[in-house]
């Protein structure tokens, strides 16, 4: 029987996309508003995102990985502006970038003697159409460098709304699908497609501190939740409050830099209850971003 | 017999080299469009051989070689202090041979490697810069190094201009021995963790359109870098390659690009031989891509 932590990672999971999408959400405003005052260190088209996030438990879209010990997410990401125009396509931009979690308890150095529990690579090729629709394409190779899981490839389709022209009434809903080419998440029979639907909206946005309420719900579509009683259709339900507080007003030659940390309850179905030994998780999280 | 495990950096080396050569003149041209204090630097060359350091790492196939680094520039002065530097990266060996895909992992990815460097930048051009490197397999052909570095460079073109020959040496130690079925976390994968010496200078000719550098190192071992046997050989590798560098066109809002390619010739010592088959020499071709932003 695989050890708890063998039910592998999988690049952003909870937490992580929480704070991910709110630190670029919440950071992206500002060199907006510098640019005016021309302090912006990097107008060219490639913008870099990283950060380091500590964590105390690693749910990978529900699917629990490790809750022992320190966990630390690195991550990076370069960010590539390929087109800007005011056709049906209003942008189109590739990324690529590198997330990983470090494990000090089971699922690291207490458990398999090494650190380094997850390294994802990524590339995503996304497109801004009108009215706010943003839709993208993403390729991540899931791996272990200290052998926890085996390897995973996904493709993972996003379509997203950015509907700030609302307001405080904005609730920027996406949905991802996701299908698995080789490997599985869940150590399963087969290969699995997985379902997300979410919302960030966006509960205090000031230029000192945000606040977001970020709601995702993760469902198989097929064989991604596989248990003891067959592919279980529902994986997760998750509500998070992130705050990001920028560590200035403007960017400075090192881009910007926040303070970001979030608190997100997690509600399992069966099979990954089963895993986890519980109904419920609540994760905790406080990291460092730049955005540059 | 050990596998041709182990690392780079010759790779790096090359790299480097053509990234200075290149952007340097064509980059003051054009408006830039990242004045920060931020750089990004990245690559991806194909070579027929890797070789680490003189040590053998494929017998057949290609390597790839992607790489990216993010150079932060922390101070700049005019005192005894002109510079402080901070550089993140990630370099990573893709093998299609027998220490890749077509080997027992069947899998791609023969080596990834993280770095962290603190540099100093003095006067006269000097330059003493301090690099951690952590050396994994993803494919688990061996085991991790863990590596300091510390290097003395010097930056004479300011006195010679196009005679400079930009001389350095550097002193690597091994940090651990991982045990983990593998090797033992050592670029010889002998009995000890080894301490390595490079000499090396890169004289070059940079023009507008291209740039060529002429780099030549030879690498020793201080102590058991080079075991085969329960001996340490004190010399690894005499090498000289010609790296040609083509901007391609200037600086644009995604950054500077260039073509690379180039040839290195290794003349290789009794361990380094050993571990290539028996063959004293080593021809290296390599054509590749970078961007600076």
């Amino acid at each position: 029987m695989a050890r708890s932590y063998r039910w592998r990672g999988g690049g952003t999971n909870a937490i992580a996309t929480v704070v991910l999408a709110a630190v670029v959400s919440c950071v992206a405003p500002i060199p907006a508003r510098a640019q005016g005052a021309s302090a912006d260190p990097n107008p060219g088209n490639l913008t870099l995102t990283a950060g380091i996030d500590y964590t105390n438990a690693y749910l990978f879209r529900g699917i629990p990985q490790d809750d022992t010990g320190v966990i630390l997410w690195p991550y990076g990401d370069l960010g590539i502006a390929l087109h800007r125009g005011d056709g049906a396509i209003k942008s189109a931009s590739v990324s690529v970038g590198m997330w990983n979690s470090l494990h000090t308890g089971v699922a690291g150095l207490d458990g398999l003697g090494k650190l380094w529990y997850e390294s994802d690579f990524y590339a995503t090729f996304g497109l801004g159409l009108g009215k706010g629709t943003n839709v993208g394409v993403t390729y991540t190779a899931y791996n272990s460098p200290n052998n926890g899981f085996l390897p995973v490839k996904e493709i993972s389709f996003k379509v997203a709304v950015d509907d700030s022209g609302l307001g405080r009434a904005s609730v920027k809903p996406y949905a991802i699908l996701a299908r698995e080419l080789e490997g599985q998440a869940d150590g399963g029979a087969g290969e699995g497609t997985y379902l997300e639907l979410g919302a960030a909206p966006g509960v205090i946005t000031r230029p000192r501190l945000s606040l977001t309420v970020p709601v995702r719900l993760g469902l198989s579509v097929s064989d991604y939740y596989e248990g003891a009683n067959g592919d279980e259709r529902f994986g997760f339900v998750s509500v998070a409050g992130v705050v990001t507080v920028p560590l200035s007003s403007m960017p400075t030659r090192f881009g910007t830099w926040n303070v970001h940390g979030g608190v997100e309850f997690v509600r399992l179905g069966d099979r990954n209850e089963a895993i986890l030994g519980a109904r419920s998780k609540v994760i905790g999280s406080i990291g460092i971003g730049l955005s540059y | 017999m050990f596998v041709m495990h182990q690392v780079r950096r010759m790779a790096c080396a090359m790299t480097a080299g053509a990234m200075l050569l290149v952007g340097a003149p064509a980059l003051a041209q054009d408006k830039d469009p990242n004045p920060g204090a931020m750089t990004v630097t990245a690559s991806f060359d194909f070579l027929n051989q890797y070789m680490f350091r003189g040590i053998r790492q494929n017998s057949t196939g290609i390597a790839m070689w992607p790489a990216v680094d993010l150079g932060i520039a922390t101070y700049s002065g005019k005192g005894g202090l002109k510079s402080l530097g901070v550089n993140l990266g990630t370099w990573n060996s893709l093998h299609t041979g027998d220490t890749g895909s077509d080997g027992a992992s069947g899998k791609l990815w023969y080596e990834s490697d993280f770095y962290a460097s603190l540099g100093f930048g003095f006067g006269g051009g000097t330059s003493f810069t301090a690099t951690y490197t952590s050396y994994t397999s993803p494919n688990g052909s061996y085991s991790t190094v863990k590596e300091i570095m510390f290097k003395l460079g010097v930056d004479d073109s300011g006195h010679l201009g196009k005679a400079a020959v930009k001389p350095y040496v550097i002193v690597a130690r091994e940090l651990s021995a991982e045990l983990d079925g593998l090797t033992n976390g050592q670029a010889d994968a002998g009995l000890n963790a080894g301490t390595y010496m490079e000499i090396g200078g890169a004289p070059g000719y940079s023009g507008k359109k291209a740039s060529v550098a002429i780099p030549i190192k030879a690498g020793f071992s201080l102590g058991d870098y080079y075991e085969l046997a329960g001996v340490d050989n004190k010399f690894g590798f005499f090498s000289i390659a010609a790296i040609g560098t083509v901007p391609l066109g200037g600086t644009t809002n995604f950054g500077a690009w260039n073509i690379h390619g180039g040839v290195e010739y290794q003349r290789l010592g009794t361990t380094t031989q050993a571990f290539n088959g028996g063959d004293k020499n080593q021809i290296i071709g390599s054509i590749g891509f970078g961007f600076t932003y």
